[in-house]
């Protein structure tokens, strides 16, 4: 057996030479960029979204001859929407395909899970998915809102412009539905507002019987509301709209899809979201008219969580463009400074790793596409990572 | 005014979805765990109709169309065999609502599905604005309830049935033919419950887990009320008073643990139920 151990180590030497050589004649290698997303899981509605944006950026870029003259190659990995299958995902990603920066949307749980691994392959991070805020790390950079950016326009809408004053905060009884309504309460009374109810319900009730006689009983003139996603939204949105209570009701955990398989359930409601498709900016309407001709009949509704994987890799571009490399610790430091102008607006992640947003306020219509009613621009992340520069 | 709404409304919303059980439980005692999935199907003939672009209302006859189907296929292959094996019915019929829940998801996606709704908005009633739908499931429960007693202990199909449950061999020594009772009775229980599913549609999401979050409550309820609809109705009426008083003046949360806490207090105080005397 110990005799053959010289021998593999010739045979490795060999092969590991002839792959060099191979590479030195060839044109310089692809800058490689990891995607983790939920292929399979909960994820995997909106995943097809989240891939398509990446294969167009990456197709883009390369069309307009990659970066630093080096094409980019993607690499696709499925997570399974999990924590344990983004730490696998994250280290195939890190250690087996040796990736320079992986851009990906994950769930906070997935995220915490993940971040080890980039920690210790010292690997650029963009985060690309919405989420409650304050995770800091070193290697990470985050492109999309937290709850600072979300809720406040939505507070500064029905206050100034309808003239709201007593709110009703409604929720399920778990962390982000907590978390979220503990926050707008906070932005209601620092805008001079009062919260005359805040309720919530398990996370499997569907009967909201007597949380709407509650909010009739308190005179509240406007409803905010932080459920989950899917079916508990969706049972309340109904049972709200045919118990004839007549308030603004602001729904936080809505998104543009799930607004529009509502019919006219959802009509009236208001949200607030940094990129809507109905965005009205030359660059937006570019980029819908891209995807829909790369895509064509198969092209997924872009939306709040895959279309800042589009703009992350312009980011990616412009850090290693001004970094003039892809060493890790060169394009973390100029991922602060570099801009883009995509879909959404300027994106600068120059704010504790995080970024100000255009946010926009809107109304869903009967059938189900959403009209922006006001757009917040630059509103500001607000103190998240002050330990990291 | 409003809490008594709440109150008779939500009594009828769980006397609708739990007929078809007591049907198939309470009287035919097969303890059927797939009562959630046939919920969800009948939810389902609310999301075919609402695509095929049709009077939301035609889903009730499709939905109990549906029932009737599932109902006598799943008595045929699976539940004939177990009548004297309660404990593996228990275990058959819980892979048939997975069965059924991942036919469904196969067929329709695992994405909340929009229904229509036959009765939309509000009606003004006493000074305050009510939701038309929900009022209009009180006369409903109450005519099924008068409807199903009625089937239950004043036809001979009805005698037949409480014949088979308590003695078969007996009321088979008569002439009954036992197993066309049970075939019949098990039908009529899961269109039911379809048929349930299908009203129920206008209040909740439709996706495929719905059916599951009614199940526990519905086998508790008719658990505490037995064999009978109008205790059933009782049943509910106290039991949707409780849930829907503890909401109001203590927390949602709370309320939702009343009426499985409550049917443990009630068990263990008259363990064979009210309509067990």
């Amino acid at each position: 057996m110990h005799k053959l151990i010289p021998l593999i180590r010739v045979g490795a030497l060999a092969t590991a030479t002839v792959f060099a050589l191979q590479a030195g004649a060839q044109s310089p290698q692809p800058i490689k960029i990891g995607v983790a997303v939920g292929l399979s899981g909960a994820n995997s509605v909106v995943a097809p979204a989240v891939v398509q944006s990446s294969q167009y950026a990456v197709d883009e870029i390369n069309a307009a001859g990659g970066i630093l003259g080096r094409k980019v190659q993607l690499e696709i990995v499925d997570d399974a929407s999990g924590a344990v299958g983004a730490q696998k995902a994250f280290d195939t990603l890190v250690f087996q395909k040796k990736v320079d920066a992986v851009i990906a949307m994950e769930t906070s749980a997935a995220r915490n899970a993940a971040l080890p691994t980039i920690t210790r392959g010292k690997v650029p991070y963009i985060y690309t998915s919405f989420y409650e805020g304050r995770s800091c790390n070193p290697w990470m950079y985050v492109n999309a809102w937290v709850p600072e950016q979300q809720v406040a326009p939505v507070v500064d809408y029905f206050s100034v412009a309808l003239k709201a004053h007593n709110f009703f905060l409604v929720g399920n009884d778990y962390a982000f539905g907590r978390g979220m309504l503990e926050f707008t309460r906070k932005t209601i009374e620092k805008a001079g507002g009062k919260v005359v109810g805040e309720e919530y319900l398990p996370m499997d009730g569907s009967d909201w019987t007597a949380v709407l006689s509650k909010i009739r009983a308190a005179k509240a003139d406007a409803l905010i509301s932080a459920t989950a996603g899917g079916a508990p939204n969706v049972s309340l949105a109904k049972q709200l709209q045919s118990s004839g209570l007549n308030i603004p009701y602001a729904n936080l955990a809505i998104d543009e899809g799930t607004a529009r398989s509502m019919g006219d359930v959802a009509a009236g409601m208001y949200m607030s979201s940094s990129y809507l498709t109905t965005i009205a900016t030359p660059e937006n309407k570019a980029f819908i008219a891209g995807m829909t001709k790369r895509f064509g009949g198969d092209l997924k509704t872009p939306n709040e969580l895959s279309e800042p994987q589009y703009e992350a890799f312009y980011l990616y571009k412009a850090a290693v463009e001004q970094a003039k490399s892809t060493d890790p610790a060169l394009v973390i430091k100029a991922l602060a400074g570099v801009s883009f102008v995509g879909p959404r607006g300027e994106i600068r992640m120059n704010k504790n790793r995080h970024t100000p947003l255009p946010m926009r306020l809107g109304r869903i219509q009967a059938d189900g596409s959403i009209t922006i009613l006001q757009t917040f621009q630059g509103v500001d992340p607000g103190v998240q990572c002050p330990l990291l520069k | 005014m409003n809490l008594l709404l709440d109150i008779l409304t939500t009594a009828s919303v769980l006397f609708i979805v739990t007929a078809g059980l007591t049907m198939i439980f309470g009287v035919m005692k097969i303890v059927n765990f797939a009562h959630g999935a046939l919920l969800t199907l009948g939810a389902y003939a609310s999301v075919v109709v609402t695509q095929l672009k049709l009077s939301p209302w035609l889903g009730l006859p499709l939905a109990l169309l549906a029932g009737v189907a599932a109902g006598m296929l799943i008595e045929a292959l699976i539940v004939r065999p177990l009548y004297r094996r309660p404990l593996d019915a228990i275990l058959a019929t819980w892979g048939l609502g997975i069965i059924i829940g991942q036919l469904i998801i196969f067929f329709f996606g695992r994405e909340v599905q929009f229904a229509q709704s036959p009765i939309k908005g509000a009606l003004a009633l006493a000074g305050t604005e009510y939701s038309a739908y929900r009022l209009a499931l009180v006369p409903l429960a109450l005519v099924l309830c008068a409807g199903l007693s009625f089937l239950l202990t004043g036809t001979r199909f009805g005698i037949k049935t409480r014949a088979v449950i308590m003695n078969e061999d007996l009321a088979s020594g008569l002439g009954i033919h036992a197993g066309r009772i049970r075939f019949v009775t098990f039908s009529v229980g899961a269109a039911l419950a379809t048929g349930a599913g299908m009203l129920i549609t206008p209040l909740s999401s439709v996706d495929p887990g719905m059916g599951l979050t009614w199940l526990v409550g519905a086998f508790m309820l008719v658990m505490v009320s037995g064999q009978s609809m109008w205790s059933l109705l009782l049943t509910c009426l106290v039991f949707g008073a409780c849930q829907v008083v503890v909401s109001t003046w203590a927390s949602p949360v709370l309320g939702s643990l009343t009426i499985p806490l409550f049917a443990a207090v009630a068990l263990r105080i008259r363990p064979q139920g009210v309509a067990r005397a």
